[in-house]
């Protein structure tokens, strides 16, 4: 009898997946794909992601399997046919991505950019928060803020930031279209007047590394401006956006003073922009786990990760919960590691990985890769 | 019952196992506690494999050895597909002070490395001969190096009238592939401070696979200096 459920699992993992969808714009992406890997062209993969946006390990991945595939999921295309959905001119809705470890958030993010992307929105993405609040190099720019009294810039981290928005939005920053509504003086010789192109106001902050934070602040304003008189669309990304409400940074001042994270310019910046005060856009953050410290990852629901007061800063938001893959979902992804050479052995194994990895889409690619 | 079965243990006299019973080796992945343990002598070592198990039912030794006590397997003894003793073997010799989840992962990552490497190569080559001809196994890749580095000769010192003699003879399998072990790791601990152990195993895995590198220069050292040595040899017996 035993025997006879081993022979007919086999059967049923040995058969034939087609595990690949010839569809590559994500536009089309419908629930006939779902769980189909998609492949992004290099070109535009090096133009939204050049700069930071995939996950370290998935980027490892990329340039082994020399090729960048992404699986259509479930979360992504529901997260689609919202945005297709929603009213843009009613207040600008936002959605969490939460989820386990490992289970994608990240990458869900980069499918919803590319479908953005070919919709013509305006990006602003910002690749991993924990980059600016939690990882200290050992030398890591700071400085007092010259314009806001009591908070601290980092000028480095916001011009990188502002060189991943300038390649993320080229078609759009060299059009030429969006003009800035009001002038801004940045000291006696240097000023930025009304009407100068969005792309002037970019290049400056790129320029001028002590003027990044200041930028990246007048940047959001206008771009809400803009974006509620209709002459762009907004999608605004933010990846491990809980790490904006952990009580502390790992940064401290020359002082030896700890920062807090509302006493960094770059968090105003991105609070005001994750603010319902605009329209016609859309913003997804994600809630994970892995951006705050081990002491605060009992749970991975949003309201524990984003505290209270994060959570009624997003507050109403829609929920979006990115799990593990299911029954098809694992098929298509063992038969994709197959292809790529990253699976090997009999068929029974995946039975085995499927019991020992729990469906966890990042356990499932680290427990294959000794094999 | 318990208590029964103690008397009962107290009353079988401690003789080494095999004159009581008799021992089902050979097929059997012997594990020996280097410690006294809490079984004693008579307990068999477990049949964890299921091609083993098999084996036995094949051979109708399973109702021989179904009633005699056996001690449980180890955590690392499985019937996973994936299980290898000789990678077992080897993360024991990575292992130090007992931590065996690193030396574990260590060694995992090092397969990894080896995986990436060789899967690039895949994909560089043009031709599908070339294609074929590149192993992208990590496990085929380390069985290949260890069988590429095994010494087949030792020296071992002999003193003969007040002079010792580094005297050639020939090495024991469990020996030869102690060294193997020893000097693959040993050529991996000569490595710069900036890289890691997991990349500088998984080349000179490679190398070794290859029959090229520092642990097969090291074997082809140890065949010439036996080959030298070879007018000794008589003082093995004499």
């Amino acid at each position: 009898m035993l025997s006879r459920s081993w022979r007919h699992l086999c059967r049923r993992y040995s058969q034939a997946v087609t595990f690949r969808t010839t569809e590559n714009s994500p536009s089309q992406h419908n629930e006939k794909q779902e769980g189909l890997f998609y492949t992004m062209n290099p070109d535009l993969c090096k133009q939204l992601f050049g700069h930071g946006g995939f996950p370290k390990s998935f980027q490892l991945q990329t340039k082994t399997f020399t090729e960048t595939a992404i699986m259509v999921r479930q979360p992504a295309l529901d997260l689609m046919n919202c945005i297709r959905a929603s009213d843009m001119d009613k207040p600008v809705i936002r959605y969490v991505l939460y989820g386990e470890k490992g289970t994608g958030k990240s990458l869900t993010i980069a499918h919803l950019l590319h479908y953005v992307h070919e919709e013509g929105y305006l990006i602003v993405h910002v690749p991993w928060v924990s980059e600016w609040l939690r990882r200290v190099p050992r030398h890591k720019e700071m400085s007092n803020s010259q314009t806001r009294e009591g908070l601290v810039d980092l000028p480095l981290d916001a011009a990188a930031w502002l060189i991943h928005f300038k390649s993320q939005n080229q078609t759009l920053l060299k059009s030429g279209d969006l003009k800035i509504s009001k002038d801004y003086v940045w000291s006696k010789r240097e000023t930025t007047e009304a009407g100068a192109p969005l792309a002037a106001l970019v290049e400056h902050g790129i320029s001028r590394v002590k003027y990044a934070c200041d930028v990246v602040d007048a940047l959001v304003d206008e771009l809400k401006i803009l974006s509620t008189n209709k002459q762009c669309k907004t999608f605004v990304a933010i990846d491990g956006f809980n790490s904006f409400f952990y009580p502390l940074t790992r940064l401290n001042t020359p002082t030896k003073k700890k920062v807090k994270p509302e006493e960094v310019t770059l968090t105003n910046s991105f609070l005001k922009l994750t603010n319902n005060d605009w329209s016609n856009g859309a913003i997804v953050v994600t809630a994970d786990q892995l951006a705050v410290p081990d002491d605060h990852q009992e749970s991975y629901l949003p309201r524990y990760l984003l505290y209270k007061k994060g959570f009624e800063h997003l507050d109403p938001f829609v929920p979006i919960e990115v799990g593990r893959y299911n029954e098809k979902e694992f098929l298509c992804c063992a038969e994709y590691y197959r292809d790529r050479l990253w699976l090997r052995g009999p068929k029974e194994i995946e039975t085995e990985l499927k019991f020992t990895s729990a469906c966890n889409p990042y356990r499932f690619m680290e427990q294959c890769a000794p094999l | 019952m318990a208590n029964n079965i103690r008397i009962l243990n107290k009353c079988i006299p401690w003789y080494p196992s095999s004159y009581l019973l008799p021992r089902i080796s050979g097929l059997l992945q012997a594990r020996e506690y280097s410690r006294p343990t809490s079984f004693p002598d008579y307990f068999q070592n477990p049949v964890f494999r299921k091609e083993d198990q098999a084996k036995l039912i094949e051979s109708s030794e399973l109702s021989k050895i179904a009633a005699l006590p056996m001690k449980p397997p180890a955590v690392y003894e499985t019937s996973s597909v994936y299980h290898d003793p000789l990678v077992n073997k080897l993360i024991n010799h990575v292992m130090e002070m007992g931590k065996k989840q690193l030396a574990r992962s260590l060694v995992e990552k090092s397969f990894e490395n080896i995986k990436r490497a060789q899967i690039e190569r895949y994909h560089l080559a043009t031709t599908p001969e070339a294609k074929a001809k590149i192993e992208l196994d990590p496990k085929k890749i380390l069985h290949k190096a260890i069988e590429n580095a095994k010494p087949l000769l030792q020296l071992q010192p002999i003193k003969r009238g007040g002079i010792t003699y580094q005297v050639p003879g020939p090495i024991t399998e469990k020996r030869s592939l102690f060294l193997a072990i020893k000097w693959l790791l040993e050529a991996t601990y000569e490595k710069e401070r900036t890289v890691h152990f997991p990349k500088q195993f998984a080349w000179e895995l490679l190398d070794a696979a290859n029959n090229t590198g520092k642990v097969v220069k090291r074997k082809q050292d140890l065949h010439r200096l036996c080959e030298a040595n070879r007018a000794y040899a008589h003082y093995r017996w004499q």
